[in-house]
């Protein structure tokens, strides 16, 4: 039952890469966004009405910034389509915008939704950018804190 | 023998480190915590209220307002006593709704009565409560009259439904006087009346009802 140093290497190596896609030819990865931070532990949403009206507006505004720092090194040299996601999470209906200070697009997004961000050439190993996130969410389903998770995505040819 | 298990060990667990370091594709996600800044809001006005920046459907947003109100009757000296009920007036000046300035109550018999209650979580209705005293007090002798003598009747121009604060008679307590549901505004005019039953000294009678409302 002794097995070999080498041989213990090899089914090591086999079993940890065992499923994992690698970055090559027209395919859809997640991207590492690991770095990516946002500014503020929570978005505080107000009222975008105080009071309720006739319309029934019972949204929940607010806005946070997120610096957003994009590991493309799998990608350098490639075209590609980067996406944000927002995947389906089982919380409030709710809807973001964002605007960016212009490495990626502006644009807005709801659950179970992927908007392109950026299309062209990976030219450096990581992308950067500031999303000022707008944020707003149906007030009279958010019992509490909430979390919302976003990623991206980048298509290649 | 036993030192090379445990090197052994050591060598296994490195190698498991690398690999996986090697070949899993770092894939994450940021995530954004999202909560209300104010879960809950309520807006109680009694007689004169006020809002800044217009009516509520004018972007306006509610304000304090100190004004304690007030609501009497003067009977003349051959109606004590006999059973005719007399209507009772306010210096209150509020006959429009701050919800869209329509004119709402009419003044200076019936004293506005509204509010809202926003909340992001469905745990009921807010409460609108008022507490009198048992009795009203002869500033000048000590007599009283029994807050029980006085009730209302409640309308809005304009409605002929139900009212969320309906017609009543104090009770010399607390006493819910109605609810407002979630995320909604509700508003009625009361117009008061002492009931009259009973002979009682010259004077004048004082007493305070305080309203309050509660969120659940």
């Amino acid at each position: 039952m002794n097995i070999p140093a080498q041989g213990m290497l090899s089914l090591v190596l086999a079993l940890a890469c065992t499923g994992l896609t690698l970055p090559a030819g027209a395919a859809t990865f997640r991207v590492d966004d690991g770095a990516s931070l946002p500014r503020d532990s929570t978005a505080l949403l107000r009222w975008r009405q105080v009071a309720p009206s006739r319309a029934r507006d019972d949204t929940l505004e607010g806005a946070i910034a997120v610096a957003v720092r994009l590991n493309l090194s799998p990608w350098i040299n490639q075209r590609g389509r980067l996406f944000l996601v927002l995947p389906e999470q089982g919380t409030t209906p709710l809807r973001a915008s964002w605007v960016t200070h212009g490495r990626l697009l502006p644009g807005e997004i709801s659950p179970g939704r992927r908007v392109l961000v950026y299309e062209g050439p990976i030219t450096s190993p990581f992308l950067e950018d500031t999303l000022a996130l707008q944020i707003e969410a149906d007030g009279s389903r958010l019992p509490g804190m909430q979390r919302v998770s976003f990623y991206f995505e980048i298509d290649t040819d | 023998m036993r030192t090379t298990v445990e090197r052994s060990s050591t060598s296994a667990s490195t190698v498991l480190l690398v690999a996986l370091l090697a070949c899993s594709l770092p894939a994450s996600a940021f995530t954004v915590n999202i909560t209300a800044a104010n879960p809950r809001v309520i807006y109680l006005q009694v007689g004169v209220g006020a809002f800044t920046g217009g009516n509520l459907n004018a972007g306006g947003s509610p304000a304090a307002n100190p004004t304690v109100n007030v609501v009497s009757v003067t009977v003349p000296a051959a109606q004590v006593g006999s059973g005719t009920a007399q209507t009772m007036t306010t210096n209150s000046t509020a006959s429009t709704s701050f919800y869209d300035g329509y004119a709402f109550c009419n003044v200076p018999g019936q004293l506005y009565i509204g509010g809202f209650y926003r909340s992001t979580t469905n745990t009921g209705a807010a409460t609108l409560q008022a507490t009198s005293a048992a009795n009203l007090i002869n500033t000048s002798g000590g007599t009283t009259i029994p807050f029980t003598e006085i009730r209302w009747t409640s309308s809005g121009n304009g409605e002929s439904g139900a009212q969320p604060f309906p017609a009543g008679t104090f009770v010399g307590g607390t006493q819910t006087i109605g609810t407002i549901n979630r995320n909604q505004w509700a508003e009625s005019c009361h117009t008061f009346s002492y009931v009259n039953s009973s002979f009682v000294a010259a004077g004048t009678y004082t007493g305070r009802v305080t309203y309050t409302l509660s969120t659940p």
